[in-house]
């Protein structure tokens, strides 16, 4: 199976495959494995389950054994112990897991250094292999396996002629691939081993997938049996799974440690199954841990944080594993608190052994909160107010100042525009202009936030005169509706189970379906070019496209509403999302707040709120989303609270210790002005405005509703396509073009060397060459100028013909550095 | 877990294997590195001529002469340089150089809206329901063949995809991102005051000048802390930066932008036509080292009066372009280690319309394919009697994805992850041409 050509690569590999050799080799669960060289001493030990029930042959218990340590520190002994069975003839070990061996009680002592722990053990009915289901028993194993994933018999079509259901999400027709399709000889009830299934999966044939099941494993002994009793669909009426319970939720780890992961299934019926050898797992940070197919967690030598998920039949939980950064400075340095988010802050970055880095200087502090509160640059005049100013308190005016701008309006108008597809060539000049019209008064009265998107989502109307509705023209059937609303301002992403279950996710297509049927029964109309109708004309049913099995209208995870049929079904959504105790509504808009501000989701990517993702700081999230309710929805004043926290003012500058960490604000994160805002920068640096088609002179590109204007700057910057409710269609991503542009674009020189921009103004003023410099930093960077740009600009104005040439080639650099491309 | 061959294996299964085996990131990134260095060996560049609004396949390379006059049109088979293949009367130049290429002549999809045909055809996938969207640069759905080339092979000073002289419908990167998005020229160098935006200095800053700007500039953007303390954002535009200056710097790089180099009689032989003058550039840029040349010829959509349109405007610039560029680049040693694409986004249909014209038909059409050692002076697969339906050897747009990543080295089953996680395979169900590979 393996090529490897150069002798380079075969020596890496070598080492590689050992080394998965030897991880394997513990895999199988030998009785111990060899004693780390810092071995942790144990005080007491804990067991997880506390009582060990087999019911049924084919029953199984992992456990999971955890110590402590003399500092009361927990962590994973399960593989290290010595595990002995009382009774040998009623149950063994394989690994650390129990198998049943006949009916009776007996205990496991589980000993580790000096401390023993007992656990009752209780076998049962070991005489009959319970009776298997297909969609409870065999569709896991296939899932498992990887069989009906995407890339294999899940395709669409399938692969040579086997086609099941993508991840499992429609088992009677998959049950009808494997038992009645391909010629009856896929499953096989008089001879099990000669079945394609067994064969091929095991490899004996040849299978294009390559080995996928161990003969004599738990796995293949399930499906023999189910052949054996004939292949059953199963029982009607069995208990249905509802939930996954992982051990432990989450655990700080040592690096190079390993812990392992107890997967419970919980039924309908109350009762519980391990299923930690049937799930399956993936490592979000696959640096920091690793996960195996047996659930066993390795964290690397690098420290960080790593959520596993555990996925069950389309249950998911996840478990978080927190690698701590190791000789952390003791004692730790105590961050002084501005507000509640430093405290939330300060305690993750003390559990992480991460220090933060010192409090930002005036001048970064001011350009920063300028561009990320209202997109706009600081005037050389505002710069040397501020830094002239001695009132202690100037920070926290600024803040007040900025909240209160005209400009605000114009930036948060365009943000959201950018989210909720305010797109001309969708809608036409006059849809999006009235759109963008309507999303700026919101900003400017400072309307709410539940408000404003409780009349969105239920808004009806003419597109021409009211531009809410113009919303459902982007939209236009009842699933991109659906879709749209749980992502904008829910974080649900419902994409994926539209056609299967979502593979890290709780949804189903009745959820996706479900969502749908509040907007079925939307309906426009034409008021001639460009302009509509739009309103729902009254609720209907909804039904699955495969089956036609009609779903019920409901939020996900909620119930379906009792007054859908009387009038708009939306209100009944509306109510929903914004009420106080939805899950989602209020917690996307904090973590939207917080990403905005400080460059990183406190769940990433921001609009995706799914269990697996969890967040990097719990209690902070809580906390903001808390605030977005409190305050009644009002956005600014959770802005308010951000911009005054000392953590939004660190320095972006790292420290040694915090360098490498990008999830727990322990320095500011380095951002590029975003296209609209770059494009504004050069224009006021240069005194230059640009000129759009159709707009007022002076209008700023945060300002224009049309996002199709003609411009290549806007457009090589990457301005939002508008084309998906996700924050991912605006792009920060550099390019070559990009920096080519900036340095050689004829429209940005004529804008330097402008007889009526900045450079000429500051020319014919005679002002001293040290003055113009300063003016020209303090425009541009938002500080005067240092060592570094004094000794630039005396190279440049010794070496230049003319004064005003040296002032352009100054600023032409200016424009260029980093300093000025990005938000410090 | 551990990949079969190095193609196989993204970035995402490195860094497993990595931290499985105790391989640090650095070392996990060189043996990266180290394996897309053999795997990617490959000096193959590709020039990919899009006919823009659908070529009549029954009009050019697929002639019905015994059809009915509605359905076999006004044009006439003619015997050509390979005795047994017959093109159009309308390719005179052409047809005395069909030993230099391959025409395919069973493609076929089944999209024939404009929108969706450039998708299918530009990235090897149908456009999927749902949020397709027809704007301009419209493939928010999957990669198209020249984004996936500037992300998956080696490339040198000049940008590894480029556009000429338009953004092509559907030729963007989708989910790999706008840094493997095309260069676009955004001027035709057929017009005498042809020039490429941003990468000559700006009227007024002499050599000299921009020298102490770029030396100033330098100065100012020279990191002062350890390279792995400076942000990821900072670090990630410096290399855009230097890749900048180095085209801005390369002369050989610009030289290749400047197409007023060549001599007027090279220039004529390709013909002073957008067609002809984009095939030159073409050809500069994949000398210099470009690895994707995509070229918009427009506009083909011929509703009505279809003999007239082909007669009169578009085949004679067209049949004078394609020999040119296939010419010059053998006479150059070029074509062995280049691969040349002509295609379009469906034909037309068998039966002309009562404006004369032919309407849009993806059942079945032709497009050529030349260079990069593939089998030529051959055509493969059939149509049936009017050029409407394949009789023969159907070829997809996924094929001819296929086809080409191969050709240029790269391994079209790879898979990549988009932003959702979703793995996605660059070409889906489609193989290679086996006729075209000797």
């Amino acid at each position: 199976m393996l090529r490897w050509a150069a002798s380079t690569r075969a020596a890496v590999l070598t080492v590689m495959l050992s080394m998965v050799l030897i991880t394997s080799v513990t895999d199988a669960g030998e009785p111990a494995e060899k004693p780390p060289v810092n071995r942790r001493v144990v005080r007491s030990l804990s067991v997880l389950p506390t009582t060990i029930q087999l019911g049924g042959a084919n029953r199984i218990q992992q456990l999971l054994v955890t110590a402590r340590d003399p500092s009361g520190q927990a962590f994973d002994v399960t593989h290290r112990c010595d595990v002995t069975v009382a009774n040998t003839d009623l149950a063994l070990m394989r690994g650390a897991t129990v198998v049943g061996l006949a009916d009776g009680r007996t205990e496991l002592i589980i000993r580790c250094d000096a401390a023993t722990i007992r656990v009752p053990v209780i076998v049962e009915q070991y005489e009959t292999f319970p009776p298997v289901h297909f969609a409870n028993d065999v569709i896991p194993i296939l899932s498992k396996l990887g069989c009906n994933s995407g890339g294999c018999h899940g395709k669409q079509g399938g692969k040579n002629g086997f086609h099941l259901s993508v991840f499992g999400f429609d088992p009677k027709s998959d049950y009808a691939a494997l038992v009645k399709e391909g010629r009856g000889r896929r499953t096989f009830a008089a001879d099990p081993d000669s079945s394609l299934l067994l064969l091929k999966g095991t490899g004996r044939r040849p299978h294009g997938g390559g080995r996928r099941l161990v003969a004599d494993s738990t796995d293949y002994e399930l499906l023999h049996n189910w052949m054996q009793q004939g292949m059953p669909w199963g029982q009607q009426n069995v208990p249905t799974l509802t939930a996954i319970r992982v051990d432990p939720t989450d655990r700080v780890m040592l690096p190079n440690a390993k812990q392992q992961i107890l997967a419970t299934a919980i039924y309908s019926d109350g009762s519980q199954r391990d299923v930690t050898h049937a799930a399956a797992y993936s490592s979000n940070a696959t640096t920091v841990a690793e996960v195996d197919e047996s659930g066993r967690v390795a964290t690397g030598r690098l420290p960080g944080e790593a959520a596993i998920t555990v996925n069950y039949m389309g249950q998911v939980a996840a478990a978080l594993v927190l690698v701590p950064r190791p000789n952390a400075p003791n004692p730790y340095p105590n961050m002084p608190a501005n507000n509640r988010i430093d405290t939330l802050v300060s305690a993750k970055l003390q559990k992480m052994g991460i220090v933060p880095s010192a409090l930002t200087d005036d001048a970064t502090f001011l350009r920063r909160i300028y561009l990320d509160t209202i997109g706009t640059l600081p005037t050389a005049k505002e710069v040397r107010k501020f830094l002239t100013d001695n009132n202690p308190e100037k920070r926290k005016r600024v803040v007040d100042q900025l909240l209160d701008r005209d400009e605000f309006a114009d930036y948060w108008a365009l943000r959201w525009a950018d989210v909720l597809l305010v797109n001309r060539e969708t809608l036409g000049e006059r849809g999006a202009l009235e759109f963008h019209r309507w999303l700026r008064k919101q900003m400017a009265d400072d309307r709410p936030y539940d408000q404003w998107v409780r009349e969105l989502v239920t808004a009806s109307g003419s597109s021409g005169r009211y531009g809410p509705v113009n919303f459902y023209r982007a939209l236009p059937k009842a699933e991109d509706a659906a879709k749209a609303v749980s992502q904008a301002f829910l974080g649900i992403r419902l994409d994926c189970a539209q056609c299967h279950h979502h593979p890290f996710d709780q949804w189903g297509q009745r959820d996706f379906y479900g969502m749908v049927g509040f907007f079925n029964g939307m309906q426009r109309k034409s008021l001639g070019k460009d302009r509509e109708l739009v309103f729902h004309s009254g609720y209907r049913e909804t039904k699955l496209p495969l089956s036609g099995e009609v779903v019920p209208t409901r939020p996900p995870q909620g119930e379906q509403p009792q007054n859908l049929n009387s009038g708009d079904p939306r209100v009944q959504l509306a109510n929903w999302m914004t009420s106080r105790d939805n899950p989602w509504f209020a917690r996307l808009a904090a973590n939207r707040l917080w990403a905005h501000f400080l460059g990183r989701g406190l769940i990433d990517p921001v609009d995706d709120l799914r269990s697996t993702s969890p967040p990097t700081n719990e209690p902070l999230l809580a906390f903001l989303t808390q605030k977005v309710i409190a305050t009644e929805y009002d956005l600014k004043q959770v802005m308010r609270l951000i911009l005054n926290s000392r953590v939004y003012q660190l320095s972006s500058e790292p420290n040694a210790t915090n360098f490498d960490d990008e999830q727990n604000y322990s320095h500011y994160t380095v951002k590029r002005l975003p296209a609209e805002v770059l494009l504004d920068a050069v224009c006021q640096v240069t005194d230059v405005p640009e000129t759009y088609p159709g707009m007022p002179r002076g209008t700023r590109a945060i300002a224009l509703w049309d996002n199709r204007l003609p411009s290549y700057f806007l457009d090589t910057f990457g301005r939002s396509e508008r084309q998906s409710p996700c924050e991912c269609g605006k792009s920060n991503e550099p390019t070559m073009a990009q920096a080519l542009h900036l340095m050689n674009a004829p429209e940005i020189e004529a804008k330097i060397v402008n007889p009526r921009g900045r450079i000429a103004a500051l020319i014919d003023s005679n002002m001293p060459r040290k003055q113009l410099i300063e003016a020209l930093c303090l425009s541009a960077l938002g500080r005067p100028p240092g060592e570094k740009e004094r000794k630039i600009a005396a190279r440049l104005f010794a070496g230049e013909t003319s004064e005003q040439q040296a002032a352009e080639d100054f600023l032409w650099a200016l424009l260029n550095s980093y300093d000025f491309l990005f938000i410090h | 877990m551990l990949p079969g061959s190095c193609d196989g294996v993204d970035r995402r299964n490195f860094l497993r294997v990595g931290s499985i085996a105790g391989l640090s990131l650095a070392e996990a990134m060189r043996f990266e590195h180290l394996c897309a260095a053999e795997s990617k060996r490959n000096d193959i560049n590709c020039i990919f001529l899009f006919v823009l609004g659908g070529m009549p396949q029954q009009d050019m390379w697929d002639l019905k002469p015994d059809a009915p006059a509605e359905i076999r049109g006004d044009f006439r088979p003619i015997d050509t340089a390979v005795p047994g293949i017959q093109v159009s009367d309308v390719l005179p130049k052409i047809s005395r150089v069909t030993d230099k290429f391959s025409i395919l002549r069973s493609m076929t999809h089944g999209d024939s809206d404009h929108g969706r045909g450039f998708h299918i055809m530009m990235t090897g996938r149908k456009a999927g329901a749902g949020d397709f969207n027809t704007g301009p640069k419209n493939n928010n759905q999957h990669p198209s063949v020249g984004s996936m080339v500037a992300r998956l092979g080696e490339t040198g000073a000049l940008p590894p995809y480029i556009s000429v002289p338009n953004y092509l419908n559907s030729g963007g990167p989708s989910f790999l991102g706008p840094s493997y998005g095309p260069f676009v020229i955004e001027a035709d160098p057929a017009a005498p005051e042809f020039a490429v935006r941003d990468i000559a200095l700006p009227v007024g800053v002499t050599g000299d000048r921009s020298q102490r700007r770029r030396a100033a500039l330098r100065e100012i953007n020279r990191f002062e802390r350890r390279v792995e303390e400076v942000s990821r954002q900072e670090r990630a535009f410096d290399v855009f930066y230097k890749k900048a200056y180095n085209l801005m710097t390369s002369a050989a790089a610009k030289r290749a932008f400047d197409i007023s180099r060549e001599s007027d009689k090279v220039r004529d032989e390709y013909g002073m036509t957008s067609a002809g003058q984009c095939c030159l550039l073409a050809r500069r840029l994949v000398e210099a080292g470009c690895r994707f040349v995509s070229i918009e010829n427009g506009h083909w959509d011929t509703h009505r009066k279809n003999t007239y349109s082909l007669r009169e405007l578009l085949c004679p610039s067209f049949d004078q372009a394609v020999p040119a560029l296939l010419n010059d680049l053998e006479q150059r040693g070029l074509l062995e280690k280049t691969l040349v694409v002509v295609t379009t986004e469906f034909g037309r249909t068998p039966r002309i319309n009562e404006l004369k014209g032919r309407d849009h038909w993806p059942n079945a059409f032709s497009i050529l394919m030349a260079g990069a050692g593939l089998k030529v002076g051959q055509t493969v697969g059939a149509t049936d009697k009017q050029a409407g339906f394949v009789t023969d050897r159907p070829i997809t747009p996924a094929d001819m994805a296929a086809t080409i990543l191969r050709t240029l080295g790269i391994d079209h089953t790879k898979i990549m992850h988009t932003p959702l996680g979703r793995p996605v395979r660059l070409v889906d169900g489609g193989n290679p041409v086996t006729e075209l590979f000797a």
